[in-house]
This record gives structure tokens, C-alpha cells and sequence, in this order.
């Protein structure tokens, strides 16, 4: 079991986030922690000591409250393997020291999928994203698909991605695809050959057969990020390295309308 | 629900049968079959054949055990005012074909007004942007001063996604159902897209629609995604989605966002880009 922890407010993006782990769980077995972090404007801080302590409890209980009220009104397919954690102070600094404490093998968050792809990129250029302990599901849609895909490109490792996903997607009962990207600025997305995705393709394609991984589909898309990200819908997630900079496989993630599950290279320790 | 469709003898009117037929018979509607002619003292014969015509297709959609209209004899139209001429025929539901003298915009609002209607559907042409008989800005109009949602279908075809845009404005429970009857027929994707005013701090009532949507949808099985976008970009958004997907625009009250951005020309633009149909939800 994937010991998992999803971050939830009350807002669109948790609501969505909340059922696809739901979803994701039926495919992969999830081990599921809650957390919601209470950030108080600095104005309402008070006092040291036991006045603190008291007030973060009364802070710390109203977010205990928000967590109830979303897991009642979405009622999720996924038992908790814990109480829901909550607490008071910055979000990402808060989240990332129980990601770190806790071990976990998988952070969740929603995010509201946006036409600018710039607040996507502040997302996942975010401490949160980029110095895990753990790899990243950002749920953009509550897509209710039986396939996930990983997503290839000349700027990927193949073996980081391999590596890292099958940690997660290894043991899943979805379906696998390969999507290989490579840019063209034209009014309508081509499909391609496969020796067009070059030796990263293959040597993909070699690790999951070397893993034990049936690859249903193979398909090198040519196109915008957009077309691309649009064809991506039919996925429950896509799976791809967490990209560094604003190339065109980080705007293909942006316009993505299937959740992006962000594997990294190396686990912080 | 009530359903008045709006046609003449043109070709695009006979595109848009089929659709017609589908919807009733997913949502077993009263319909009403409107033609509007020119002069107040004779019925035009060319067109009460038309509408007959029509109203046989329709039927010939259903199977015989579940056809909920009765049929309808051409002996019984009678003249029930200046201008006025309708036959009825009451089966589980009703079916009435109606023809009107008058100006076609204007006829098809008050009939949609006078008769309650729930939706309003008419075809146009594609050659010339979106055009009535020769006329450029009658399903514009129709779409702007109905009282109730209008389906412009520009072209029959299948669309494999429906771009609903919707503002903070609530949502009415028949308009959801029509947006999941044209998902249903389509057998589209639904993408639900959220405007949020830059200035002004309805983030979370958007999101609350966006939820109340999401949970409709799933509930019956309709494959939604959501998107969240703002006001600013929503016109070339839109622009853009039309040329692919059917569009529905959600045009709620005086507060509507979407109503305050979408002036008449926009509209018009959006009736002329679209490659399939333009849906706008009251």
C-alpha cells in the first residue's frame, strides 16, 4: 500500500482531489492521510506560551472542523489509514515537514486547472513540488479513466521516469501508455512514427518490458502543448519528471486536462 | 419541458430534425413546431406542408409502442387569430404545429413568451457566418431576447466536447438537463469553465457553482473537467473552443458576468465562428 498524503481545503480543487483519490484507489491501494494546513493572518497571532497554545488549539480545531465538513460532503470510496493531521502555520513549510517526518510515498494536491500555464508553473516550481521527500500527484480533473500514461520527450530521462513511476504506478491495475511529445507550432497535432521518438523512446519502452510492464499504447504526438495536453485528457494521470524550467513539456503538463504525477529523480532524505 | 423549435423550408431547418428528435425523446417534451410567414391572410400552404413534414419525421424516430404524441390530422388547423393558425394533438405529451405572420425574430420570442417555453432550437445556415433565410442577425436575435435557453444549431454534427461557460450566477435545474441531453446525443466530453472576475472576489461562489455542476454531472455519469479562467480571456476562449466544441454560455440575471461580456457583437461573433452549435443557458 502507497502511504499517501492529501492535502484538502475547502475549495473546488480539494473537492476534485478528494474524489480522484478515491478513484486512484481502486486502482492503486492507498494507505491515505489528510491534511489541512490553517494559516492565520499574521494580525491574529497572539501571545506565547500557554495563551499560544491555546489559541493554535482553537485555530487547530476549526480546520479539524473543515476537514470533517469536506470528507461528509464528499463521502470518498477510500478509508483513512489515520486521523486527519492539521496544522497551524505556513502551508508548504508545514506540509513538507510531515512529508518528511512521515514517509510518505506519494503527496496529493488539487489544483484548479487554469488557462494561464504560469500558475502551474509556480505550483510545481514551488518548494512543495521541487524538494519533496516525495513524488507529486497535482489532480486537475476528476478524470474517470481506466488508462494512465507516462510522458516522454527528448528533455527525459527514461530511466528516472521509469524508475520512479513504476514506484507508483508499478503495482496498478490501470492500463499503461507511452506519449512521446515533440513540438510543432501547427494548427493540427500529428501522429507519428514510433522511430520518430528516437533512442529515449525505445530505451523507455525497453525499462517497462524489463520491469514487467505491458504498454498498451505507443504514440509520438507532434504538436502544440496544448493539442498535446488536450489529447491527454482521456488519462487518468500522466506521469512525467518534474521539469526545471518553462520548456514545452512543462506547458504541455500546464494544459493537461488528465492529473500530473510528478516523479523526481532522487528521494530527499 | 416545453421545446419550440423554429423553422422554414430551408435546408438547415431539415438538419436539425434529427437533433430534435433525439432530445424529445430523452426528455419526452411537448413540442412545438413554429413557422412564421409573410402575409396575415392566407396560410401558406408550402410551409404548413413543411411543418407536417417535419412532425411525420419526428415521429418516424420513435418506435410505435413509444411514440408519447398523437397523431395529427392536416383537416383539423384552425385560424385562432390575425395571423395565427395551429393544430394540436395531445398524447402523453403535446405536439403543436403553429404558424405565425409576422417578423420571424420577433414571432419566435413571444411564441417562446405566450407558450412557456423551456428552450428554444433553430438551425441556420453556414455558408455566411450563422444566417436565416438571407437574414444575418435573426438567430442573433432570437438568442438575445428569448426568455428561456436557445440552441443555435449551425451544423449538425457530432461534437466530442460540450464547453459550458459559466459565471457565479445560479444555475437553473432545466438548463443542466439540457446540457446533459446535448452531452448524451453528442456522446461528448463536457468541459465545465469557470470565469472569475479579476476585480472582483467571487472565486469561491464560482467554485460553488463549479461543485454543484461537477456533482450533477458525475452523478449521471457525464465526463466532466473543469477550468477555472479569467474574464479577461473568456472572449478568445470562447472564440477558440467554438471552432471545435459546442458551446453553452450560461446567461444568467442582471449580475451575470458573463452577460456584462458577451455584448450583442460577441454574440454574433460567436454564432459566426462556431463550426456546431451555440447553446445559451437561461
Amino acid at each position: 500500500m502507497l502511504k499517501t498524503l492529501l492535502y484538502i481545503n475547502e475549495d473546488l480543487a480539494s473537492s476534485i482531489a478528494l474524489r480522484f483519490t478515491g478513484y486512484l484507489n481502486k486502482f492503486i491501494p492507498l494507505s491515505l492521510f489528510v491534511t489541512h494546513v490553517e494559516e492565520p493572518d499574521e494580525k491574529e497571532q497572539v501571545g506565547t506560551g500557554w495563551v499560544r497554545r491555546t489559541w493554535e488549539d482553537g485555530v487547530a480545531s476549526s480546520g479539524k472542523r473543515l476537514i470533517d465538513r469536506m470528507l461528509r460532503t464528499e463521502n470518498i470510496d477510500c478509508p483513512l489509514a489515520g486521523r486527519p493531521k492539521v496544522f497551524v502555520g505556513d502551508r508548504d513549510t508545514e506540509i513538507m515537514y510531515e512529508l518528511q517526518n512521515g514517509v510518505y510515498d506519494l503527496f496529493v494536491t488539487g489544483y484548479l486547472d487554469a488557462a494561464d500555464p504560469e500558475q502551474f508553473y509556480d505550483l510545481i516550481s514551488s518548494p512543495l513540488c521541487t524538494n519533496p521527500s516525495s513524488p507529486t500527484l497535482v489532480v486537475k480533473n476528476l478524470s474517470l479513466s481506466k488508462k494512465c500514461a507516462l510522458l516522454c520527450a527528448d528533455s527525459v530521462d527514461p530511466e528516472v521516469l521509469v524508475k520512479k513511476s513504476l514506484e507508483i504506478l508499478g503495482d496498478s491495475t490501470f492500463e499503461m501508455d507511452i506519449v512521446f511529445f515533440k513540438f510543432m507550432d501547427s494548427d493540427k497535432m500529428k501522429v507519428l512514427d514510433l522511430e520518430e521518438g528516437g533512442k529515449h523512446l525505445t530505451e523507455t519502452m525497453a525499462l517497462l518490458a524489463d520491469a514487467g510492464k505491458t504498454v498498451h499504447n505507443t504514440t509520438v504526438l507532434s504538436g502544440t502543448p496544448e493539442q498535446v495536453g488536450d489529447f491527454l485528457k482521456d488519462y487518468a494521470l500522466v506521469a512525467s519528471t518534474l521539469p526545471s524550467r518553462k520548456s514545452m513539456r512543462m506547458y504541455t503538463l500546464a494544459y493537461s486536462l488528465a492529473s500530473v504525477l510528478l516523479v523526481h529523480e532522487k528521494k530527499q532524505d | 419541458m416545453k421545446i419550440l423549435v423554429a423553422l422554414d423550408v430551408n435546408t438547415y431547418s431539415s438538419k436539425i430534425v434529427k437533433d430534435v428528435a433525439r432530445l424529445a425523446q430523452n426528455t419526452l417534451a411537448d413540442l412545438v413546431f413554429l413557422g412564421v410567414q409573410n402575409g396575415t391572410d392566407e396560410l401558406d400552404q408550402t410551409l404548413l406542408s413543411t411543418l407536417m413534414r417535419y412532425q411525420q419525421d419526428i415521429y418516424s424516430y420513435f418506435g410505435r409502442d413509444e411514440l408519447p404524441y398523437a397523431e395529427i390530422s392536416s383537416e383539423k388547423w384552425s385560424k385562432t387569430g390575425k395571423g395565427d393558425w395551429s393544430v394540436s394533438s395531445k398524447g402523453m405529451k403535446e405536439f403543436t404545429l403553429r404558424i405565425l405572420a409576422g417578423t420571424i425574430s420577433k414571432q419566435v420570442v413571444q411564441a417562446a413568451t405566450d407558450m412557456e417555453c423551456d428552450l428554444v432550437i433553430l438551425g441556420c445556415s453556414k455558408e455566411f457566418g450563422c444566417e436565416w433565410d438571407g437574414e444575418m442577425n435573426v438567430p442573433l436575435r432570437i438568442a438575445e431576447d428569448s426568455p428561456c435557453s436557445v440552441l443555435v444549431i449551425k451544423q449538425s454534427r457530432k461534437s466530442d466536447q460540450i464547453v459550458s461557460i459559466l459565471d457565479q450566477s445560479v444555475v437553473n435545474q432545466d438548463a443542466l438537463e439540457m446540457v446533459n441531453q446535448i452531452v448524451t446525443i453528442n456522446d461528448a466530453g463536457l468541459k465545465i469553465v469557470g470565469v472569475k472576475d479579476k476585480n472582483e472576489d467571487k472565486e469561491s461562489e464560482i467554485e460553488k457553482r463549479m461543485v454543484e455542476l461537477l456533482t450533477y454531472y458525475n452523478e449521471r455519469e457525464v465526463h466532466a473537467w473543469v477550468k477555472l479562467i479569467n474574464s479577461e480571456n473568456v472572449k478568445e476562449y470562447v472564440t477558440n473552443a467554438s471552432r471545435e466544441a459546442i458551446v453553452a454560455l450560461w446567461m444568467g440575471g442582471k449580475q451575470s458576468l458573463i452577460k456584462r461580456l458577451f455584448s450583442k457583437s460577441m454574440i454574433d461573433q460567436l454564432l459566426e465562428t462556431s463550426k456546431s452549435s451555440v447553446f445559451i443557458l437561461r
